[in-house]
């Protein structure tokens, strides 16, 4: 098998090894960082992250409800993999 | 596997431990084990005028389950270690 | 698991996945063997002896309800924490007001 081919999902995330990456979690969070180490729990470890909060606010109905992003950077982190929904390599152009 | 292997090593270290119901809490990383529980000593909780709960507790015991992050030391995380340990990891598991 | 084992026979303090806190009444310390935790198993399931829970808000001060023998879910567990005795005694629960803690959200 050739080991650089994409065959199952986790082929992906192996391949962004060492490469910025973004993360979708649960909770209208959201990372940017590079990727260093992950496990089958989708565990993550990331370096040089940036984090951003969406906070909505205001959920009356007939008022528009006003979105407020809280951003923040953290040096190295450990991201425990039940939160993850996506992680998506680096765009390739 | 190779996450616990990563916590063992940062033993002693200080990291900061957030929780999903929002408390972070930083303290001195004493023992991890295969669940990803944490126990961490000398600790303090982050905003402690608004999270006066804790005030009183000198060491915990945290889930692993309830952890969202942990902010480690940089200066005791080689990448390069963990990049490597991650391919051999994930070949591993595919010839499985 | 080995991590809890540290706690057995000490005052400490629970934080519930519901936002709870459990606490074991600090009028006498280290008296007698009352208000620790008595014992866990291999899911964390925790007995607790002569607790207490913590009622937090912010109109008014800490409140302590007696809950009294309480066996204590490992599930629901979201952290324990060891209590220093001095430091709690010094401080007036009734002058607190915090807001409770947030449940947890996955």
């Amino acid at each position: 098998m050739e080991p650089s081919s994409i065959q199952e999902p986790f082929d992906l995330i192996r391949l962004s090894l060492s490469e910025r990456v973004f993360v979708k979690l649960r909770g209208d969070r959201e990372l940017t960082g590079i990727l260093h180490a992950y496990d089958g729990h989708m565990n993550l470890i990331m370096s040089d992250v940036e984090e951003t909060i969406m906070l909505v606010e205001g959920d009356q109905p007939g008022v528009a409800p006003t979105v407020n992003v809280a951003k923040r950077k953290l040096d190295m982190l450990f991201v425990r993999g039940d939160g993850v929904i996506l992680v998506s390599p680096p765009s390739r152009t | 596997m190779l996450i616990f292997s990563v916590f063992k090593t940062l033993t002693d270290q200080q990291v900061t431990v957030e929780l999903k119901n929002d408390l972070s809490i930083t303290g001195v990383l004493k023992s991890v084990d295969q669940f990803l529980n944490i126990r961490l000593d000398n600790i303090k909780v982050l905003d402690e005028a608004r999270h006066p709960h804790m005030m009183a507790v000198k060491n915990c015991f945290i889930r692993g389950s309830v952890v969202r992050y942990v902010q480690l030391p940089s200066e005791h995380v080689d990448t390069q270690l963990l990049e490597d340990a991650t391919r051999r990891e994930s070949l591993a598991a595919v010839k499985r | 698991m080995s991590s809890l084992q540290g706690y057995v026979d000490r005052r400490v303090l629970l934080i519930l996945q519901d936002g709870r806190v459990i606490v074991f009444p600090a009028s006498k310390p280290n008296a007698n063997p009352q208000g620790v935790m008595v014992g866990f198993d291999q899911k964390s399931n925790v007995v607790l002896s002569d607790s207490k829970e913590r009622i937090y808000s912010i109109d008014a001060g800490v409140e302590e309800a007696p809950l009294g023998l309480y066996l204590v879910k490992g599930d629901m567990i979201v952290l324990i924490g060891e209590l220093d005795d001095a430091v709690d005694q010094a401080v007036d629960l009734g002058t607190i007001h915090a807001e409770p803690i947030p449940p947890i959200r996955y």
